[in-house]
């Protein structure tokens, strides 16, 4: 790594691949965000429909709103270790 | 601070051909929680189990409004009364368990051991083992094994892996949720505003998402249990 910083104008492969590593990072944070937020508005969305539409249910919508949730959160989850393994461990 | 970030202090045994290895901290961060837990248990005990014509003590009130509000929550989505009187110990088990040492997290120096993705997961396969067991008490095993082969027998593979997938998911979103919360808190806290915000993030981190969290992996244990059981 030292070496590779020193020399001007030569770009060693560990530079490209620390640079991939955290371009990565990023790219697997940003992109993996979307899918999720989109799929919890989505959920978050419906729900409210419901508790206007029927507000004695609002327990049992605010229940299965949280779970629905939860469960689309999980391939944010997924994105969010792929980044912290690229970021720590790679 | 950040420089410490992911180190672990892992405790190497080797036994004969066999080697393990224990993440120290985490180890004993369990045993706080457990510890914790029964002692809470212990205290509470007592100034329960007196007569039914007495007036119920203040104790023994807020316990009972607070077991009613967690059955309510819990058992309100098994499928039969009978598989919840049955489940409902263990599930309220696992979820003051996690609640417990999610809420460990916001003390100063303790680490929660949900951080670590080895507690989840077995917590998960935990549920996952059940699941596998009360189907096939409640089915019977031929019909368990035929309900892979649905609806047809070429799909045995892709039954294989969602049922496979149940257990990763479930480990993976408590292990993300709980560790990505912790290195925003590190982060935030060694590099932008070290006084007031992270204890603020800390306690949102910590006692919001971690409550949110127990409940979701509580939740999705009687969910699991119940698709086992039902399909």
């Amino acid at each position: 790594m030292e070496e590779a910083q020193n020399t001007v104008g030569q770009i060693s492969g560990a530079d490209i691949a620390t640079a991939a590593k955290y371009l990565a990072a990023g790219f697997v944070m940003g992109i993996g965000a979307i899918g999720s937020a989109i799929g919890e508005g989505m959920v978050a969305a419906h729900a409210l429909d419901g508790m206007a539409r029927q507000p004695e249910m609002e327990g049992a919508l605010l229940r299965t709103m949280v779970l629905g949730q939860a469960i689309t959160e999980s391939t944010g989850i997924y994105s969010l270790v792929v980044a912290i393994v690229l970021l720590f461990v790679v | 601070m950040l420089e410490h970030l992911g180190e672990k202090l892992i405790l190497h045994v080797t036994l004969g051909n066999f080697s393990f290895s224990f993440d120290i901290i985490t180890v004993i961060m369990s045993w706080i929680v457990i510890i914790v837990l029964v002692v809470i248990a212990l205290i509470l005990r007592r100034g329960l189990g007196q007569d039914i014509e007495e007036k119920p003590s203040r104790t023994q009130a807020v316990l009972e409004s607070l077991m009613d509000l967690l059955k309510g929550q819990l058992t309100s989505s098994f499928s039969s009364d009978k598989l919840a009187r049955e489940l409902f110990p263990f599930v309220s088990t696992i979820f003051m368990f996690v609640l417990v040492s999610n809420w460990l997290s916001v003390i100063p120096y303790c680490e929660s051991p949900t951080r670590d993705l080895n507690v989840t997961l077995s917590l998960a396969l935990l549920v996952f083992v059940m699941s596998q067991l009360l189907a096939v008490r409640m089915r019977g095993g031929i019909k368990y094994l035929k309900g892979f082969l649905e609806p047809y027998p070429f799909m045995l593979p892709l039954n294989i892996v969602s049922e496979i997938a149940k257990p990763v998911s479930h480990s993976f979103r408590l292990f993300g949720n709980t560790f990505g919360g912790a290195i925003l808190v590190t982060v935030v806290s060694a590099k932008f505003a070290p006084v007031v915000v992270p204890a603020a993030l800390n306690a949102f981190y910590g006692l919001f998402v971690g409550a949110i969290q127990a409940f979701v992996f509580a939740i999705l244990t009687v969910a699991y249990i119940n698709i086992a059981v039902e399909s």
